[in-house]
């Protein structure tokens, strides 16, 4: 294994998150002993639907805090920042992916990918965003906006909006949700296949056993606790 | 990608909506800057107007009336002025220029000014400015025949009140055979809007003012010697007569000072009166050799009984000074739109924030940090508010140039429609103000978004 392999991406420690239930009781959703995500791994992570999955993604992004426990992304640990140092953190270091695509529908897919790039600080122009549509097989549908591509080119955009920013970790959560089976191998394989290069770790959520089928790495939330 | 190109896309994304709260700004903006424009453009054309009119001397009244029916051939007269007053004050040592005034017919609702040609050859309307001619000539003037006509107004006169009382009249004397051609000097607007040219004729009807009752002087028309070149002041929508011909034609009997004819006096009377007045004008225009002396004669002149004195520019200033409390009406009438306009942009975005709550979350997950966002909604309120803004200054202009063809036709002048007023910057800072007053309730929602919720897949 290589040194990029051997480093920590992603470590949670002792990790609880509640939330108040409608009568007013505190519901505890995430109860997390310890979890890891190594440089350049894939990580399926499975739960049923309710277990917690999408809040423990958004946890991770640092959209929600924890009420406990540590969230230690490439060595920085995300609980001790600011909000406004969590959001620029994680439009630095995370790619997220979501089920349903998450594209703004007034903005090209080009633009799409190039908000992400713009939150991330970066101004490489529109060369990094434009390569990773090629990547992605959508050279020809730069200026098409979401309504008219189809949904699985839709999480392709969504797909290279995440990675433009050449974060070290990408969340992808049920990423091939909103997708037919055909249109959902073929971006899993697309999303598997862009963060085989090392560079980025992957920790997909999902509770569909086909897609689980696809990672050496699957993790079941309950384990966890 | 930069947060113009987000707040531009959203704008254009939501195209209805903010062109209909914009344009609501811009009606707003348009009001404001054409009642600004309107009322300064007004204000200045009239003070202007007043520049060459030092002085204006008239019978007893209101002493606005006589400057509106002298210096803008607005309102009727306030009554005449014996020829006397005006010889004196020719005379005077005082008064530089004199030139007499008398109103009482139309043409096709231009006002009809009986003059001398002292008023085209030495009266400046505005220092430096003399009426000129376009085309043709002007009428020459002489006191005699001037006389003449008044003596032969008086026994018209005294014909007419023989003839109430059912008396035979036996005319003074058999008038004098006097030259008096019926010349006119017309205004440039009168001459395009009548198709007047020089050498053509044209009958006057009685009043100042077009009625289907008005009698016409079918017995003297004018011939029209001279146009005049545009003034852009009231000169351009007045036809110049002769002043003896004016006394010449029927109905213009001399009236003394409150309109009643003029008294026949007693031959005892009539005799001891060595110098009895000729006749009467309707006012007199008074150029002064120096303004310290100004004041003296004015006052000299209110004391007399059967005359007034008033200074054009301090009737104006008076006239303006009542008329101001109408336009802060207008003003705030306009304003009160600008502001429901800011509710409008308020109350469009609130409504347009279910479906943004989504992006915003997207955004957020993106990176993009709250002050981001209350930054985006904020500058979206604003710019609808700037853009408005700019249109309503744009379409205001162009609306009162429009306009300004009408207003000419109505009043001789033009407001100077694309002169940028200091109050319009204020007109703008005012929009940036009013967007982001607008903006910030919405801009406070977005801030608060919930991003997590808000990027749930919606089912």
């Amino acid at each position: 294994m290589s040194d990029i392999e051997n480093k920590t991406i992603l470590e949670l420690r002792e990790l609880r998150k509640s939330f108040r239930s409608a009568d007013g009781a505190p519901m505890e959703v995430i109860r997390l002993r310890r979890f890891e995500l190594g440089a350049g791994e894939q990580t399926a992570l499975v739960g049923e639907s309710g277990s917690g999955k999408s809040t423990l993604l958004n946890l991770i992004s640092g959209i929600l805090l924890p009420d406990a426990g540590e969230i230690l992304i490439d060595g920085t640990d995300l609980t001790q920042l600011g909000e406004a140092a969590r959001d620029r953190f994680r439009a630095a270091k995370i790619g997220y992916v979501f089920q349903s695509f998450n594209l703004l529908q007034g903005f090209t897919a080009l633009e799409n990918v190039l908000l992400g790039q713009m939150f991330g600080g970066s101004n490489g122009g529109t060369g990094r965003a434009v390569e990773l549509l090629k990547k992605v097989g959508l050279e020809h549908r730069l200026d098409h906006k979401p309504r008219a591509l189809s949904v699985g080119e839709q999480q392709r955009v969504a797909i290279a909006r995440a990675l433009v920013n050449a974060p070290p970790l990408v969340l992808a959560d049920e990423p091939t949700g909103s997708l037919d089976s055909k249109n959902g191998a073929a971006v899993l394989e697309l999303l598997q296949q862009i963060c085989a290069d090392g560079k980025h770790a992957l920790l997909l959520v999902t509770h569909d056993p086909q897609v689980m089928g696809r990672f050496r790495k699957v993790v079941r939330l309950e384990e966890l606790q | 990608m930069n947060l113009v190109k987000i707040v531009s896309k959203n704008m254009r994304q939501r195209a209805l909506a903010t062109w209909l709260t914009g344009a609501s700004v811009m009606l707003g903006v348009a009001l404001v800057v054409a009642i600004l424009l309107i009322k300064q453009g007004v204000q200045q054309r009239f003070e202007q107007g007043t520049l060459g009119y030092e002085m204006v001397v008239g019978a007893k009244g209101s002493p606005l009336q006589l400057v509106l029916n002298t210096v803008y051939n607005l309102d009727i007269s306030p009554g005449n002025i014996s020829w006397k007053l005006f010889e004196q004050l020719r005379d005077d040592k005082r008064v530089k220029l004199a030139v007499p005034f008398s109103v009482g017919d139309n043409y096709k609702g231009f006002r009809i000014v009986g003059t001398t040609d002292s008023f085209f050859k030495e009266f400046e309307f505005e220092p430096g400015r003399r009426p000129e001619l376009a085309a043709g000539r002007v009428f020459n003037f002489s006191e005699a025949a001037l006389k003449s006509a008044f003596r032969e107004a008086e026994e018209r006169a005294r014909e007419r009140e023989a003839r109430e009382r059912g008396e035979e009249f036996k005319p003074a004397a058999e008038p004098a055979a006097v030259e008096r051609p019926f010349e006119a000097v017309v205004g440039s607007t009168v001459a395009e809007d009548t198709g007047l040219a020089v050498g053509q004729k044209f009958i006057a009807a009685h009043g100042v003012q077009p009625s289907a009752e008005a009698i016409e002087h079918t017995a003297n028309p004018w011939t029209v010697v001279g146009i005049l070149r545009p003034t852009h002041t009231a000169v351009d929508r007045a036809i110049y007569i002769n002043l003896d011909s004016f006394y010449h034609i029927e109905g213009h009997e001399l009236r003394a000072p409150g309109g009643q004819a003029k008294e026949e006096k007693p031959a005892a009377e009539e005799a001891k009166d060595t110098d009895p007045d000729p006749g009467q004008v309707s006012s007199i225009v008074l150029k002064l050799r120096s303004p310290i002396t100004a004041f003296g004669l004015y006052r000299e002149i209110n004391d007399r009984e059967d005359a007034q004195a008033a200074f054009p520019a301090a009737e104006i200033r008076k006239l303006f000074s009542i008329v101001g409390n109408i336009d802060r009406l207008l003003l705030a009438q306009a304003v009160l739109i600008l502001v429901v306009a800011g509710v409008a942009i308020a109350v469009s975005i609130y409504n347009s924030m279910s479906e943004r709550r989504r992006e915003i979350a997207i955004l957020r997950a993106l990176g993009a940090r709250r002050g981001t966002i209350f930054s985006i909604v904020l500058l979206e309120a604003v710019s609808i508010c700037v853009l408005g803004a700019v249109a309503g200054l744009l379409c205001g202009h162009l609306v009162v140039g429009l306009a300004n063809e009408a207003l000419y036709k109505a009043s001789g002048f033009v407001i100077p429609a694309f002169h940028i007023q200091p109050l319009e910057w204020y007109v703008l800072g005012v929009a940036v103000i009013l967007g982001a007053v607008s903006g910030i309730g919405p801009a406070i929602g977005a801030y608060r978004t919930d991003v997590a919720k808000n990027l749930a897949p919606s089912s």
